[in-house]
C-alpha cells in the first residue's frame, strides 16, 4: 500500500504541493485527476524520488520511501511510465522493454514478462526491431506502458497515458489499462480524461492547486457538481 | 540463412587470429624502427578512443579531459620506476598501478563534474586537464617545468620497442575486449539508457551515478596504463607532451569518427584517423596536410554525423532487401 501523508513540494519559492494526502491501496486503481499545473506529475515525480520534498512522509508497504534516489525506489517496485512517454528513442522496441526490466528482481523474470506484454500489445510484437521514435503515437504509448509493465511493478504510476492520442487508440489504452487492474496490478492513474478515468477507477481524488479538494469513490466524484462543470463540462 | 551465419562467425574469428598473428611477429621480423612505432601509436590511441567510448559515446559524457588520465599515468610509472627501481619488468608492471592512480583520480574528479552535463561537462573536464598539467608544471617533486628522466629498460633500442610494441598490443586487446563486454552487459545498457534520458533511466532503477562513477573511472584507466607504458617509451615526460590538449581533443574525434554507439566505431576511428594523418605529413606538405586533415572531419561530420560504422550500417539496411 503506497500512502502520502500531508506532503509539502516546492520548486524555490512556488509550492506545488501543499500538504497532499493520499493512499492506493494494493490491488486497486487509484485516480488523479485535475488540469493542468495542478501538481499531479509533481506528485508522481515526488513519489518516484525525482523531485525532494519539503515535509511530509511518502511509506510504501508500511516502510518510509521519502528522500531515496529514483532507482531504489524502483528496485522496491513502483515504476512510473512519464508523462509524454519519455521512451529511449535511439533504442530498439525490444531494448526498451528490456530497460524496463533492469532491476535484479524483474530481470530475473525477463523473458517471461516480455512474452506478457508483448501477448499484450502484439503490435510491439511486430515492431520489435524498430527504433521507438519510429513508432506511432499510440504504439508509443504502448511502449511505454510494456517497459512500466516489465519491471513486475508493485505499483504502476501513469501520467497521462493518452496525451495526444487519437479518441480511439485512448479508449483502447484505458480499456488496457482497467484490464490490467483486474489482472492485480495496483495503478495509480493520472489523467486529464476526467470521464474516462473515473470509469475504470474504483476511487479518485481531486487536485487542485496542490491540494486534494475531493476524495472519494469514482460515482461520488463524477456527480459532485464542482468535477461536473469544471471537468466534464455539464 | 541459419548456414550462413556460424561461417560468418568463423570467418571473423579466423581473421582477428590472423591480425592479431601477423601483428604479434611484425616487430621480430626486423622492420625498420619506425614502423615498429607508428604501430605503437596507433595501439596506444585505439586503446584510449576504446576506453574513452565508455563514458563519452555509451554515457554521452564527452570527456575533453583525458590527456590528464594520460599524463598521470606517465607520471605516476616514472615515480613508480624510480621508487622500487628501474628494469625492463618492473617499468612494464608499474604501469597497471599507475592505472589505478589514474582511476583513483578520476573518481575524485568524476563525483563533482559528472553531476553536470552536456557541454558543461565537456567544458570543466577541459579545465580540469589544464588544472593538472599546470599544477604538475609547478610542483618541484615531480620535476615542474624540468620535466622527468625515466630510466629505460638498459635494453637495445630495437628490442625494447618490440617489448613495448607488444605490451601496448597487449593493453589495446585487453581495452577492447572489456569495452566489448560491457557493451553487450547490464552495464552498457544502462549507460546508453543514461545517455537517452537520464531521468528515466533512473526511474527504472539504474543507478546512474555509481554506473557514470564505474564508466569514467574504467575511462581512465587504460589511458592511464598506456602513460605509464609510454614514459618508459619516451624516457623522458614533460607536461606539456604526456598532458597535451591536443591528445584530449584527439582521443575524442577518433571516437566520434568511427562512432561511438559501438566498440568498433572507436578501433576504426583511432586506425583510420592515425593513418590518415601519417600518410598525410609523409607525402603532402605539412600546410596542406592539416587543411586536408581539417576538411575530412568536416565533411565527415556533415555527412555521417554519427560516425563511419553507423554510416556503414545504415546504408547496409537500406541497401540489404531486408
Amino acid at each position: 500500500m503506497l500512502a502520502v501523508e500531508r506532503l509539502v513540494v516546492k520548486y524555490d519559492e512556488l509550492t506545488a504541493l501543499r500538504g497532499v494526502s493520499l493512499t492506493v491501496e494494493s490491488g486497486a486503481l487509484v485516480a488523479m485527476i485535475g488540469s493542468n499545473g495542478a501538481g499531479k506529475t509533481t506528485l508522481l515525480n515526488a513519489v518516484s524520488g525525482l523531485i525532494p520534498t519539503r515535509e511530509g512522509t511518502i511509506s510504501w508497504e508500511g516502510s518510509l520511501i521519502t528522500g531515496l534516489t529514483p532507482d531504489a525506489v524502483c528496485r522496491l517496485g513502483i515504476v512510473q511510465a512519464p508523462e509524454g512517454r519519455k521512451l529511449f528513442a535511439k533504442m530498439t522496441v525490444e531494448e526498451n522493454l528490456q530497460m524496463g526490466a533492469y532491476s535484479p528482481g524483474p530481470r530475473a523474470r525477463v523473458a517471461e514478462s516480455m512474452k506478457r506484454v508483448l501477448e499484450l500489445f502484439p503490435r510491439l510484437a511486430e515492431r520489435r526491431r524498430q527504433t521507438a521514435e519510429s513508432l506511432s503515437g499510440g504504439e508509443q504509448q504502448m511502449l511505454a506502458l510494456g517497459r512500466a509493465l516489465m519491471a513486475t511493478p508493485g505499483l504502476l504510476m501513469l501520467d497521462e497515458p493518452s496525451l495526444g492520442l487519437a479518441p480511439i487508440m485512448a479508449a483502447q489504452i484505458f480499456e488496457i489499462i482497467g484490464d490490467l487492474n483486474r489482472a492485480g496490478t495496483t495503478i495509480l492513474l493520472v489523467s486529464q480524461e476526467v470521464l474516462q478515468t473515473l470509469s475504470i477507477a474504483r476511487d479518485g481524488y481531486l487536485l487542485e492547486n496542490g491540494e486534494i479538494t475531493l476524495a472519494g469513490p469514482s460515482e461520488r466524484l463524477l456527480a459532485d457538481q464542482r468535477v461536473k462543470k469544471s471537468y466534464l463540462g455539464l | 540463412m541459419a548456414s550462413v551465419c556460424p561461417t560468418k562467425t568463423a570467418k571473423k574469428v579466423v581473421g582477428i587470429a590472423l591480425l592479431s598473428a601477423i601483428l604479434l611477429v611484425f616487430p621480430w621480423l626486423g622492420p625498420p624502427v619506425y614502423f615498429i612505432s607508428f604501430l605503437y601509436t596507433v595501439f596506444m590511441f585505439v586503446c584510449m578512443a576504446s576506453a574513452w567510448n565508455l563514458i563519452g559515446g555509451y554515457a554521452g559524457y564527452l570527456s575533453f579531459g583525458h590527456a590528464a588520465f594520460f599524463g598521470t599515468g606517465a607520471y605516476a610509472a616514472a615515480m613508480l620506476t624510480k621508487a622500487v627501481g628501474p628494469g625492463t619488468a618492473s617499468n612494464l608492471l608499474c604501469s597497471i598501478p599507475s592505472g589505478l592512480v589514474a582511476a583513483v583520480i578520476a573518481l575524485v574528479v568524476g563525483y563533482p563534474c559528472l553531476k553536470l552535463r552536456g557541454p558543461y561537462f565537456a567544458v570543466i573536464t577541459l579545465c580540469f586537464a589544464f588544472v593538472v598539467q599546470l599544477s604538475v608544471q609547478n610542483l618541484g617533486v615531480l620535476g615542474g617545468p624540468d620535466g622527468l628522466w625515466i630510466k629505460g629498460m638498459d635494453l637495445p633500442v630495437e628490442t625494447g620497442r618490440s617489448i613495448l610494441y607488444e605490451s601496448m598490443l597487449l593493453l589495446m586487446a585487453i581495452t577492447i575486449l572489456v569495452v566489448e563486454r560491457i557493451e553487450h552487459s547490464k552495464f552498457g545498457a544502462g549507460l546508453r539508457a543514461i545517455k537517452q534520458d537520464e531521468e528515466v533511466a533512473q526511474t527504472m532503477a539504474v543507478n546512474a551515478p555509481r554506473l557514470k562513477m564505474g564508466a569514467f573511472a574504467l575511462s581512465a584507466f587504460f589511458p592511464g596504463v598506456a602513460g605509464g607504458l609510454h614514459a618508459s617509451y619516451l624516457t623522458y615526460i614533460h607536461p606539456t607532451i604526456v598532458f597535451d590538449v591536443n591528445m584530449s581533443i584527439l582521443i575524442v574525434l577518433m571516437a566520434l569518427f568511427g562512432g561511438g554507439a559501438s566498440w568498433l566505431g572507436p578501433v576504426v576511428g583511432a586506425v583510420l584517423l592515425s593513418f590518415i594523418n601519417e600518410l598525410l605529413s609523409t607525402f603532402v606538405k605539412a600546410e596542406l596536410a592539416r587543411i586536408i586533415y581539417g576538411s575530412l572531419f568536416i565533411v565527415v561530420i556533415i555527412f555521417m554525423p554519427n560516425g563511419i560504422m553507423e554510416f556503414i550500417r545504415k546504408r547496409k539496411q537500406t541497401g540489404s532487401p531486408h
